[in-house]
C-alpha cells in the first residue's frame, strides 16, 4: 500500500489498520517506547531480567555430529532452546511485561499457538506480579496440552477460542477484541513481529539480541561471520531476531523457512510467499493467505507455532528486496528433522524449530566443509513429544 | 442534497433519530437475507448492511456468527452487490455498508468504489482503517460520490476528532462503548458525555451503534443530541434463534422494531 509518509512502514508493508478504539493506545505505547528504549535504567532492568531470569546469553554450539553425519558445511545451532521457559518468545515477553508495568498497566492479554508465547507472558506475568489471560485456539489447546497446564500453574487464565480456524489468528482476533474492551487497564502483549505499528518494531527490537550475541559468539569460535543464517518463520519472530543484526552483511545469505505442511499444491500448509499475497490481516499489511475476494484462509502446519496466515510486515519487506530467501519444509521433513536432532546431538528440538533444521541440513549436504550455517533453534520440543510422535508412527518414519 | 442530509432532515423534523438497522448480507443465505430485509426496510430510515468477513475483529460473537453463516451460504463480495441493488429495488433511504479493509483491498479500491456507487450504495465505513491510513480508501470514494464514513470512539481525542471531521461525510458513527459489536444492558453516562462532546464540534449528523438493544437505550441518545441509532446484533440474535423459520424470523424483526421505532 503506497503510503510512504505514514509511520510504521516498511516500504510498502506494515500500518495501523485497527479499529478507531486502538489508535490512542496505539500511540500511548509508541510514545512509552520511545522514550524507555532510550532510557539507560530501562536498559539495565531489561538486561538483569534477560541475565538473571531468562538465562542470557544463549549458547552458539557448534553440532558437530550432525555436521559429520550430513559431510557438509559446518552446522551452528543457536540455542534459544535453553532460555527459561525454553523459546525464544521469552525475550520479548519479557521486554514487554516490563515496558507495560512502566506504563501502569495491571493487566496482560496474550494469543498464543504453539503456547510457548504464552507459557512466556504467563511466567514474566507472575514474576512481575501482573494478571495474565492468553487466548488459545482449541485445536492448538488439543496439540500442545503441556503447555496449556503450564499456564495454568502459572496463575494464567486460558481461554480457548472455537471460532474460525481455532487456531493462532483466530486467538489474535479475541485478544484484539479483549484489548478493545479494556484498553485502560490492559496491555495487549503480542507474541510475534506482527500486528499494527510500532508492534512489529517492539517484538523485533526486543528479539535482536540473538542476532547481536551469535556475532559475538561466531567470531570467538570461528574467528569469522557465518555464510547462512536458517531460521523458521511463524510470524517472524525468531527470524528476524536472528537476522537483524547481520542484514547489513551482504555476503551472508540469509533464509526463513515457512511451514510447507503436506505440500503447497494441495492448499494445506502456511507458506505465505509461496501461496499469498498481499493483503491486510490482524492491522498490518503484508503477505495473506486469502480466497480471491480477501476472506482468510484455513492454514495448514504441524507446528502450531507456524500454523499462521499472515507474516510480520517487515518480512515481506524482505522478502521484496531480496535481502531474505524465503523458503518451506514439509511436516514429514520437519518431523524427520526433529527425529535427527534427538538422535546426533541428543537436542530435542520444538516443531517450529525442525523446520529450520530440516533446510539447514539439505543445504549443508550441497555445501563445502568450510562453511558454516547458523540455525536458530527457537525452541525445545517437550511440548510436541504427543504429536510428534503420533504423527511419526502414522507416517512410518 | 446528499440522500443522508435528507433523511436526517427528515427524523430530526419528526422529533426522533434516525432508525438505521443493520443486517450482514446473506445471513443466513442471499434469499432468506433478502426477505429479512423486506420485513424491516418500511420501519427503516436508512440501512447499514454488513460485507461478511472471515476476521472481524471489530466484532463480537452475534455478528461474527451471522458472518460465518452467510460465508457459509457461498456469499462473496460479487453477491453483497447485487443483493443491494436488488435491495435499491425497493428501498429509496440512504445504503451505507460496513466492509473490513482486506475485502475493499482486494476487490481493487477503486473498482470496490465503483461498483458500490453502481449498486446504489451511498456509504462506506472501513472499521479497520483509521483516518491515518484512508487516504486511498477516501480518495476512491470521492471519485465515486460515495461517502466515507467514519467511526469515532470514547477513545478519540479532540485533535484526532478535528482529522476525521476534514475526511468524514455523510454521518459520523460513533462507537457507544469501548469494545466490540453485541447487545448491552445500559449505557452509562460516560455514552452521554461523548456524544454531547462531539456534538460541540461538528454539525455532521451523529448516528450511535455498538450495544443499542432498547427504547430506552434509543430515548437517552436522543435526549444527548443523537440523530440516528444503528441497532444490529440485537436484531441478528433474533434471526440466529429463528433460523430454521425465516417467516416467523421477520415475524419477530418487525415486532421488535416496532417496540423501538
Ligand atoms: C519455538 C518456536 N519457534 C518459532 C515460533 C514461530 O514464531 P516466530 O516466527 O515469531 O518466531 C514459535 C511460535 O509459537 C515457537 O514457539
Amino acid at each position: 500500500m503506497k503510503n510512504k509518509e505514514r509511520k510504521g512502514y516498511f516500504g510498502d508493508f506494515g500500518g495501523q489498520y485497527v479499529p478507531e478504539t486502538l489508535m490512542s493506545p496505539l500511540e500511548e505505547l509508541e510514545k512509552a517506547y520511545l522514550k524507555l528504549s532510550k532510557d539507560t535504567r530501562f536498559k539495565k532492568e531489561v538486561s538483569y531480567w534477560l541475565t538473571n531470569f531468562v538465562g542470557r546469553p544463549t549458547p552458539l554450539y557448534y553440532a558437530k555430529q550432525l555436521t559429520a553425519k550430513t559431510g557438509g558445511a559446518k552446522i551452528y545451532l543457536k540455542r534459544e532452546d535453553l532460555t527459561h521457559t525454553g523459546a525464544h518468545k521469552i525475550n520479548n515477553a519479557l521486554g514487554q511485561a516490563l515496558l507495560a508495568k512502566h506504563m501502569g498497566k495491571k493487566r496482560l492479554i496474550a494469543e498464543t499457538g504453539a503456547g510457548q508465547h504464552g507459557v512466556a507472558t504467563a511466567t514474566v506475568a507472575a514474576a512481575l506480579g501482573m494478571e495474565c489471560i492468553v487466548y488459545m485456539g482449541s485445536v492448538d489447546i488439543e496439540r500442545q496440552q503441556p503447555n496449556v497446564q503450564r499456564m495454568k500453574l502459572l496463575g494464567a487464565q486460558v481461554v480457548p477460542v472455537n471460532a474460525g480456524s481455532k487456531t493462532l489468528k483466530d486467538a489474535i482476533n479475541e485478544a484484539i477484541r479483549d484489548w478493545v474492551t479494556n484498553i485502560k487497564s490492559s496491555h495487549y502483549l503480542i507474541g510475534s513481529v506482527l500486528g499494527p505499528h510500532p508492534y512489529p518494531t517492539i517484538v523485533r527490537d526486543f528479539q535482536k539480541i540473538i542476532g547481536e550475541e551469535a556475532r559475538k559468539q561466531i567470531k570467538q569460535q570461528e574467528g569469522r561471520l557465518p555464510d547462512y543464517l536458517v531460521a523458521c518463520v511463524g510470524g517472524g519472530s525468531n527470524s528476524i531476531g536472528l537476522f537483524y543484526d547481520f542484514l547489513k552483511e551482504k555476503k551472508i545469505k540469509i533464509i526463513g523457512v515457512e511451514a510447507g505442511g503436506i505440500s503447497i499444491k494441495s492448499g494445506k500448509h502456511a507458506a505465505r510467499f509461496a501461496g499469498g499475497r498481499p493483503g491486510i490481516l490482524h492491522g498490518t499489511f503484508s503477505y495473506v493467505l486469502q480466497d480471491k475476494y480477501g476472506q482468510i484462509t484455513e492454514t495448514h502446519s504441524i507446528s502450531a507455532g507456524l500454523d499462521y496466515p499472515s507474516i510480520g510486515p517487515e518480512h515481506a519487506d524482505l522478502y521484496r528486496s531480496k535481502l531474505v530467501e524465503y523458503t518451506h519444509v514439509t511436516d514429514e521433513e520437519a518431523l524427520k528433522a526433529f527425529m535427527l536432532l534427538a538422535r546426533t546431538e541428543g537436542i530435542i528440538p520444538a516443531l517450529e524449530s525442525s523446520h529450520a533444521v530440516a533446510h539447514a541440513v539439505k543445504m549443508a549436504k550441497k555445501l563445502p566443509k568450510n562453511e558454516i550455517i547458523i540455525v536458530n533453534l527457537s525452541g525445545r520440543g517437550d511440548k510436541d513429544l504427543a504429536q510428534a510422535i503420533y504423527h511419526i508412527e502414522k507416517m512410518k518414519l | 442534497m446528499s440522500n443522508f442530509s435528507a433523511a436526517f432532515k427528515k427524523s430530526t423534523s419528526a422529533g426522533r433519530p434516525a432508525f438505521m438497522p443493520f443486517l450482514v448480507a446473506g445471513d443466513p443465505d442471499y434469499n432468506t437475507g433478502l426477505a429479512m430485509f423486506k420485513a424491516i426496510v418500511p420501519y427503516a430510515d436508512m440501512l447499514e448492511i454488513g460485507f461478511p468477513y472471515s476476521d472481524p475483529l471489530a466484532d463480537g460473537p452475534t455478528i461474527q456468527a451471522a458472518d460465518e453463516r452467510a460465508l457459509r451460504s457461498g456469499i462473496d463480495t460479487d453477491k453483497v452487490f447485487s443483493l443491494i441493488s436488488e435491495i435499491r429495488s425497493f428501498f429509496k433511504g440512504p445504503i451505507s455498508v460496513l466492509v473490513y479493509a482486506n475485502l475493499v483491498y482486494q476487490y481493487g479500491i477503486d473498482n470496490f468504489y465503483k461498483q458500490a456507487a453502481k449498486s446504489g450504495i451511498d456509504g462506506v465505513l472501513i472499521p479497520d482503517v483509521p483516518h491515518e491510513e484512508s487516504e486511498l480508501f477516501v480518495k476512491a470514494a470521492k471519485k465515486h460520490k460515495v461517502s466515507p464514513v467514519f467511526m469515532i470512539t470514547q477513545t478519540t481525542t479532540d485533535a484526532r476528532l478535528k482529522k476525521i471531521l476534514q475526511q468524514a461525510e455523510g454521518y459520523l458513527y460513533l462507537v457507544s462503548v469501548l469494545g466490540v459489536t453485541g447487545s448491552r444492558g445500559s449505557l452509562g453516562k460516560e455514552t452521554f458525555d461523548f456524544i454531547k462532546r462531539v456534538k460541540k464540534q461538528t454539525t455532521l449528523p451523529l448516528a450511535l451503534g455498538f450495544g443499542i438493544s432498547s427504547k430506552e437505550h434509543i430515548d437517552n441518545a436522543a435526549k444527548a443530541g443523537i440523530d440516528g441509532v444503528i441497532v444490529g446484533s440485537a436484531i441478528i440474535k433474533i434471526l440466529e434463534a429463528n433460523l430454521s423459520n425465516p417467516v416467523q424470523a421477520a415475524k419477530e424483526t418487525e415486532a421488535f422494531i416496532k417496540e423501538l421505532v
